[in-house]
């Protein structure tokens, strides 16, 4: 009996930790496309932060200097894409994608360059205990601390600020902005680098503190994942953790079964996160909105 | 005239800054671009055996960026060719290592099947766009990573095969294999990489184009891109042609599998594709998605994807800066407006 | 005295047309000032230059205080509450929220002062086209302009909402504001308006004081001479055509209920209303893109309507919904109908058909085209509409929908448009009309029904046709 009960314990505590990314992606996600920018880069800013992370804590031997090298690049990442969907008009979704391939080339190149290995870097520093919140006792557990965090800050930040309703103004109608005397070309450029920041944020979790290193195409999809989970959560923020945890979930069952279920392969079982989010974006019931300006460069 | 002015402003642009960037990619990797241009030409265009592997190239990524065109066209982003390839070579490598029959037999028949594995991969998400107007951006793209965990557990355990250690289907039995590539005078590619599947996918190319220009479902298809409501409003049933137009778009990256696993691998793993399904929205979208056009941009950049691994074993550069490059190239090239409306998108 | 805004040497060209062409333009306090001119000849363009939305290419712009717009299509954000709307970019805070019991009470009381109802926490979306303007209104009033500039502002109003706006406008007025109302309704401009200024291909072509001229006058000054004659109607026989039976049906917020009616061959049926109460629904409803309780039968078969040689459409939104703008005029002249066997050959594309179909649309329908194979993006809007309503009648359909067929277009493509349905009627085609003027209505239906609110509240039929009687159903009252 008490071995059922350290297994769900156990599956709880995986999912936490297995939502943590897709959750900072996610929030990075809603607050881009509540601005009007879709952001399919998300996968892309994701492998800059971690990739980014692991630079500098292996630079400067502090994972604090990697985590905030990891916003950097990942808000870097989102300064591009905003900068190309609002000043150059582009077409957001094949932005996007250049992105990500950017990204995903840019570090593998850097892992030869910097590293002279390819595949993967060296060990680094691992974000330990008390380092990012001093009370809290193990790395990953204040970052699930600080997605919860994030996902009350921006809650109240689209809903109560003053900006944060502009925001939801220009993923609407950004015709109303311009004529209220507002600008909202830099509030979506402003949402989009965010947004990065976010995904970069994620991406850094995923290299320093849930491992400590970075291997090719660790990322996994997981900012794709977060678009569904944006979806599914109806573009609001706790929505879409709530749709990040779920999707962790299905992540963490897969480990927690591997050798369990002896006619259930571990290869498949990989294909569970993925299968999760094709049956959420399938499954949708009832009216699905997303922002009217969303995608639409202005 | 006209032609070349517009391709300049778009596609024959990136070209040119695709240079630029390699050009600076040398110089950050401490390598002169001399030298770099040297070893990547010298890879890809210097002698028979280069050339040879540059076509080979050329058609690993022409197949399924003539699919990605075909989505486009209708409006549709498929991100997922590269899971179609898979699957395509998956059924292909299973189905070839028990079929015996004679030689044009056994390649038809194969190749259709890698269509038929292909054609199901986007016809999933097709249907799940038509009928619960699921994006297919984030379908395709979850799709390619069921694929890879479908093909790797099939070929380490009920396909794997009895001959090789590693994790890979039985080999193709020898009238399965493509054959090579017609001699030209006194220069034969037997001894190459390369076989006739680079004919087969100009044929390809060129059946596309007749397609969009002058059938009428091709005209269908290209309304529904262009203009979704004008095109709903006319009479075109826009679930149906969502359906069929990322079916046949998988199937003509299944049909690409197919074509590496007949002609180059004889067997199929898991390390079919080093990510061409990627790359080919870079060649489709260089080749402003007019499949004659996508002829000549794959041949672009299979010199980059032949000459690159030259360039990196002598002249240090890794290869890698190539797909910085294309990502580079994609994102100067969203510039050009390729989505008529979003009105009628899937939510995303 | 003083000029609350002065205009001076405005120019603005777009790619291939000179919107406004050297303006000069006074505005006084206190004034109601009409801008007329048909459609295209700049003065949509001109008041968005005054307000600042548009940059002008040349001249000059002086205005005393604020400039406020209120547009023709509204720019209000539908997902939010109206006191955000009104409030956007002025929301008063409490520290870094915003303090919504402070909005709430400044909009309520500046509604009050201008003496116009509205609920500031309604959700914008959920409001009739009416309320909607009111609170466009409130919010460019909220920041007390001393210029006020209306686009259009009645196109979507029932007779009796014109008249409480026009209040609002003379009160503002008479507080010192100086308005500048642009518009083609001309009966309102004598009604309402102390001077008028005439636009005719980007020039201001006439002043006048309003008391001193008259509709003709300015119809005339808008033309640049007569206006052009429509066709006559001839006599034709009445054999039911469309049979719409108790349909019911709906599309985003408004809904049809219970509609019957009939059109027969050679008749053309319009339906008065103003817009917003159901017009689209019916449309959609027939054209087969929404689905619809009750049956729609043409000639007592409810599947001929899927078949496009017995019915043509000419939807709404010519740009969205019914060409292919970077389409060449041949490939738009046989949308809808590439699977006629004239056009197919087989699994192909009979082009050199096409080009003969598109030839004679060209020709019957006056479109100005350098060639047939432009795209359709380099046409105006006029002649992009002869297109459209040429491939739509060109086959001598059985049946016509054609939907604000003259929208947004200039007064010699709109009489030839109206010439060709009149025609089509006279040739036995049954033709639904629904427009949202009145006076096109008026010209060329033989018979008249009025929706409201989804339902049909009044029939007409030749003599009986009253344009007052109409006026007030359109506003549901009887």
């Amino acid at each position: 009996m008490s071995a059922g009960i350290a297994l769900a314990l156990t599956l709880l505590f995986l999912t936490l930790i297995k939502s943590v990314p897709i959750v900072f992606a996610a929030l990075g996600g809603v607050i881009s496309e509540r601005s009007g920018v879709v952001n399919i880069g998300l996968e892309g800013m994701m492998t800059a932060g971690a990739f980014s992370a692991v630079i500098f804590t292996n630079l400067t031997g502090s994972p604090i200097v990697g985590l905030i090298a990891g916003i950097f690049f990942g808000a870097f990442l989102g300064f591009i894409l905003g900068f190309a969907a609002t000043f150059f008009k582009v077409d957001q979704i094949v932005a996007g994608v250049g992105i990500n391939l950017v990204a995903l080339g840019g570090a593998a190149f850097g892992l030869v360059l910097i590293f002279n290995q390819p595949g993967a870097s060296p060990q680094v520093n691992q974000l330990g205990p008390g380092q990012l919140l001093p009370q809290i006792t193990t790395g990953e557990a204040a970052f699930i601390v600080l997605g919860l965090l994030c996902a009350f800050g921006l809650n109240w930040f689209i809903y109560r600020t003053p900006w944060g309703l502009r925001i939801q103004a220009c993923g609407e109608n950004p015709r109303a902005v311009t004529d209220a005397g507002l600008d909202p070309l830099r509030l979506r450029l402003y949402s989009v680098i965010a947004s990065g920041a976010l995904a970069g944020l994620g991406g850094a979790f995923l290299s320093i503190c849930e491992v400590n290193l970075y291997s090719d195409g660790m990322t996994a999809g997981r900012g794709f994942i977060a678009l569904a989970a944006v979806i599914f959560g109806r573009w609001t923020p706790w929505g879409a953790t709530g749709a990040a945890v779920f999707f962790g979930f299905f992540e963490a069952l897969q480990y927690v079964l591997q050798g369990r279920i002896s006619w259930l392969p571990s290869d498949a079982m990989q294909a569970l996160p993925y299968l999760a989010a094709l049956f959420a974006i399938a499954g949708l019931v009832g009216r699905v909105r997303a922002p009217a300006a969303d995608g639409v460069p202005y | 005239m006209k032609v070349v002015l517009r391709l300049l402003a778009g596609p024959a642009g990136a070209i040119l800054l695709a240079f630029v960037l390699a050009a600076i990619a040398m110089l950050i990797a401490g390598v002169n671009p001399a030298d770099g241009f040297y070893w990547l030409f010298r890879g890809s265009l210097g002698g028979r055996r280069p050339i040879a592997e540059t076509l080979v190239q050329t058609t690993a990524l022409l197949f399924p960026a003539l699919g990605v065109s075909l989505a486009f066209r209708a409006g549709l982003f498929n991100i997922g060719a590269e899971g179609q390839l898979l699957m395509g070579g998956l059924l292909a490598g299973a189905v070839g290592a028990h079929f015996a029959g004679p030689q044009w037999l056994t390649v038809f028949v194969l190749l259709l099947i890698g269509m038929v594995g292909g054609g199901i991969w986007g016809g999933i998400a097709g249907w799940l766009r038509a009928r619960f107007n699921a994006s297919e951006i984030i379908s395709t793209l979850m799709l390619n990573f069921v694929a890879l965990s479908l093909a790797g557990y099939l070929v380490a355990g009920p396909l794997k095969s009895p001959l090789a250690s590693g994790a890979e289907t039985a080999p193709l039995l020898p009238n399965g294999w493509l054959p090579a590539f017609p001699s030209i005078g006194s220069i034969s590619f037997g001894d190459t990489r390369l076989t006739i599947s680079i004919l087969i996918a100009i044929a390809t190319a060129i059946v596309l184009r007749f397609v969009f220009t002058r059938t009428v479902f091709g005209y269908e298809l290209r309304a529904a891109g262009e203009a979704p409501e004008a095109a709903r409003r006319s009479g075109i049933n826009m679930p149906r042609m969502t359906l069929l137009a990322l079916t046949l778009s998988g199937a003509v990256a299944g049909l690409g599998g197919a074509a590496i696993v007949t002609g180059v691998l004889h067997r199929f793993n898991t390390s079919l594709s080093p990510g061409y399904g990627y790359t080919a929205i870079a060649v489709a979208l260089v080749g402003d998605l007019n499949p004659l056009w996508v002829c000549v941009a794959a041949f672009g950049f299979g010199i980059l994807e032949a000459g690159g691994l030259m360039m990196q074993a002598n002249a240090g550069v890794p290869k890698d800066a190539i797909r910085v490059i294309e990502g580079l190239i994609i994102l100067v090239l969203a510039a050009r407006r390729y989505f008529a409306t979003r009105a009628t998108a899937a939510p995303i | 005295m003083n000029i609350a805004l002065r205009l001076r040497g405005i120019r603005k060209v777009y790619p291939g047309v000179v919107a406004v062409d050297g303006v000069d333009l006074d505005l006084l306090p206190g004034e109601i000032h009409a801008l007329v001119g048909e459609n295209g000849a700049g003065k949509s363009t001109l008041a968005n230059i005054a307000f600042g939305a548009v940059k002008a290419d040349a001249g000059s712009i002086e205005a005393v205080g604020t400039v406020g717009l209120v547009h023709q299509h509204f720019e209000l954000v539908g997902r939010l509450r109206v006191w955000h709307n009104i409030m956007l970019g002025r929301e008063p805070r409490k520290g870094a929220i915003v303090d919504v019991d402070r909005a709430r009470s400044r909009v309520a009381e500046l509604a009050e002062r201008n003496g116009l109802a509205i609920d500031p926490d309604a959700m914008v979306e959920e409001l009739p086209i009416g309320v909607q303007q009111r609170v466009e209104l409130l919010r460019e009033l909220e920041r007390e302009p001393s210029v006020l500039l209306l686009d259009e502002p009645t196109a979507a109003l029932a007779p009796a909402e014109i008249a409480t706006l026009f209040s609002t406008v003379v009160q503002l007025a008479n507080r010192g504001t100086a308005i500048l109302v642009v518009t083609h309704k001309l009966q309102e401009v004598i009604d309402y308006t102390t001077r008028v200024s005439v636009m005719r291909h980007g020039k201001i072509v006439a002043r006048y004081e309003t008391a001193q001229t008259s509709v003709d006058a300015i119809a005339r000054a808008m033309v640049g001479g007569e206006l052009p004659q429509v066709a006559q109607r001839e006599k034709t026989g009445v054999k039911p055509c469309l049979a719409v039976r108790d349909v019911s049906a709906g599309v985003d917020t408004t809904t049809i209920s219970g509609l019957s009616f009939d059109v027969h061959a050679g008749e053309i049926v319009g339906i008065a209303g103003v817009e917003g109460n159901g017009q689209t629904a019916l449309a959609d409803a027939i054209a087969g893109m929404v689905p619809f309780t009750g049956s729609i039968e043409l000639d007592g078969n409810a599947g001929a309507l899927r078949h496009r040689e017995n019915i043509a459409i000419v939807p709404q939104d010519r740009h969205h919904e019914g060409l292919v703008v970077n389409w060449t005029i041949i490939e738009n002249a046989i949308l809808g109908r590439q699977n006629l066997p004239g056009l197919r050959k087989g699994a192909l594309t009979d082009w050199r058909a096409a080009r003969t179909d598109a030839a004679a649309i060209v020709e019957r329908f006056d479109v100005r085209a350098a060639s047939l194979d432009v795209t359709v993006k380099t046409l105006s809007g006029g002649n992009q509409q002869k297109l459209l309503v040429g491939r739509a009648l060109i086959g001598d359909p059985r049946f016509v929908l054609a939907y604000q067929p003259t929208r947004g277009i200039d007064v010699g493509a709109a009489a030839l448009v109206q010439s060709r349905l009149i025609e089509a009627r006279n040739r036995g085609s049954a033709i639904l009309l629904i427009s949202f003027e009145l006076d096109e209505i008026l010209a060329l239906a033989d018979r008249v029904l009025v929706m409201f609110r989804g339902k049909i509240t009044g029939s007409f039929t030749g003599a009986e046709i009253d344009r007052g009687k109409i006026g007030r159903l359109m506003a549901g009252l009887t």
